[in-house]
């Protein structure tokens, strides 16, 4: 097996399970509508606020996706293989997560502009919202892959999941929306936007061999 | 002492209710895990004990 | 004769031998110092000239606030010691610490929020000490239900390191971050503590208190690392001469 093969066999299994990654897209957008049925549906609320609502939306719709990130993989003895390919395991692990942030955030950020116009999003202010998921979200997947590994093991993960992840979850989220509502105010936003990708600079680094090191311990028990 | 009476340490200037109400909540918490510690040591030790002694 | 036998402490077996021997000294001089300091800054230390006496929840609410933090300091050195070097007194500690953890952490919110009534008038300000401190122990429970739900020891172990590790590295990001998003809301919020105002008889006694539950919280960590060792040395044959000759 070689790093290429890996992806595309990677590809593969994600075009199969299409459905997962269509699913987490609709509870991107049924999130975001909860808010105007819920809350308000007045410009004068939605506007400030549709920067934060679509991040809400983009951390819950991440968080469904990265709790499967390996379960399918870890069920049919998948993992364990690749953990003794002889290809470095955090590696293909970073190469797995990257296609999978690919395939979620594609779709996420084509459809953010229709969902911002529904929620009155500022048309100066889209750009910085679809700034900052680029830049924050990778890290989401990056941190979430980490704590993936760790509940591995367990039937019902996806509760802990929001407890263990939330913190790790919050700086993203505070510079994200930071960034957008610096823009709403008239405000340079790159200094968030930089920290964001500071942010992602430092999950890249830290995740893979984290990760690595979460999964061999799961896969061992 | 800072204060003239004991009613008056009491009423600790009118932020009685505050003051002893934060210090009540941390003197429980505080011996509730203590003491938690300590009925987790002991039950350990009996059961280990009783398993060395069934052995 | 050299630092060497910290080394040691490695070892199960010597850290029993040498756990026994202080956690109950560290343990009781922490109670007996806290307790000091606690009567002497409820009853003796003056009045503060602006906040009246409110202030005196201070002597309870920064010990806390400070041994949450370095409880969660100390667990992520302790994730990364396990991670390197595989030592298993670092888990040990790892579960011995957390709860207590995150009972600071919760006495540090609790204690905040009423010190926060009198001086700002509402029991919960956003204000960046109380969120962090409110992540902080989001962090601790995390810590714990992930070591009570993964039930294969082994991997609880390690779980719990990485997990405290990626925490410790997530702190002061946390925190600056809290910082940062507190002063883009709200500009002027009124600090519960001002240092550099303190007279002397005012902080003599917050230190006095500090030291008294920093040791208070080491003997008690000491203590839950005894049972934590015994539990998982089971086999050991000095555990069963200790649990039969020694008794309760």
């Amino acid at each position: 097996m070689t790093y290429l093969s890996f992806v595309k066999y990677e590809c593969l299994a994600l075009y199969r399970n299409k459905q997962n990654l269509f699913n987490a897209l609709l509870f991107f957008v049924m999130v975001s509508l909860l808010f105007p049925l819920g809350v308000s549906s007045e410009e004068a609320f939605l506007a400030p606020a549709a920067g934060g609502i679509i991040w809400c939306a983009t951390l819950l719709a991440v968080l469904m996706v990265v709790d499967g990130l390996f379960k399918n993989d870890f069920h049919d003895g998948g993992i364990e293989q690749l953990a003794v390919s002889g290809l470095s395991f955090a590696w293909l692990m970073l190469l797995k997560v990257m296609i999978h942030w690919l395939a979620t955030i594609g779709p996420l950020l084509l459809i953010t502009p229709l969902l911002g116009y529904m929620l009155f999003l500022p048309t100066d202010s889209l750009v910085v919202v679809l700034l900052s998921l680029l830049f924050g979200s990778p890290s989401l997947f990056l941190i979430g892959s980490i704590v993936a590994g760790l509940t591995l093991t367990l039937r019902q993960s996806a509760l802990l999941m929001l407890v263990l992840i939330l913190p790790f979850y919050l700086p993203v989220l505070v510079f994200a929306t930071g960034a957008i509502k610096a823009q709403q105010a008239g405000l340079d936003p790159s200094a968030p936007l930089a920290i964001l990708l500071a942010i992602f600079f430092l999950s890249l680094a830290i995740s893979p061999l984290l990760t690595a090191i979460s999964l061999r311990a799961s896969l061992a028990s | 002492m800072a204060f003239d009476s004991l009613a008056e340490f009491w009423a600790m200037g009118n932020y009685g209710a505050y003051v002893w109400s934060a210090y009540g909540i941390s003197f429980v918490t505080i011996a509730f895990i203590t003491l938690l510690s300590v009925v987790k040591g002991r039950k350990v030790r009996a059961e280990l004990r009783q398993r060395y002694l069934r052995d | 004769m050299s630092w060497l036998w910290i080394h040691k402490l490695g070892s199960p077996k010597f850290f029993y031998g040498f756990s026994k021997r202080f956690a109950t000294p560290i343990f009781f001089s922490g109670l007996l110092f806290s307790l000091l300091a606690l009567g002497w800054g409820l009853g003796f230390a003056p009045s503060d000239y602006q906040q009246g006496d409110s202030y005196r929840i201070m002597y309870i609410h920064v010990p806390a606030a400070m041994l949450a933090q370095s409880c969660y300091l100390a667990m992520g050195i302790a994730g990364l010691v396990f991670l390197v070097w595989q030592m298993k007194m670092a888990a040990i500690f790892i579960q011995a610490v957390a709860p207590i953890g995150a009972v600071m952490a919760l006495l540090a919110l609790v204690t905040g929020s009423i010190w926060g009534k009198p001086t700002w008038g509402t029991w919960w300000v956003w204000d960046a000490r109380l969120t962090s401190v409110l992540l902080l122990w989001i962090l601790y429970m995390g810590v714990i239900a992930l070591q009570n739900s993964l039930e294969e020891k082994v991997l609880a172990n390690k779980a719990t390191a990485v997990l405290s590790l990626v925490g410790l590295i997530n702190l002061p990001i946390i925190k600056y971050s809290v910082e940062w998003w507190n002063t883009l809301h709200q500009p002027a919020s009124l600090s519960l503590i001002e240092k550099p105002t303190m007279p002397m008889e005012m902080w003599l006694p917050l230190v006095i208190s500090i030291l008294g539950m920093y040791l208070f919280v080491a003997g008690l960590t000491l203590w839950r690392m005894q049972t934590h060792v015994l539990l998982n040395e089971h086999k050991a044959s000095w555990v069963k001469k200790e649990v039969l000759n020694n008794g309760i």
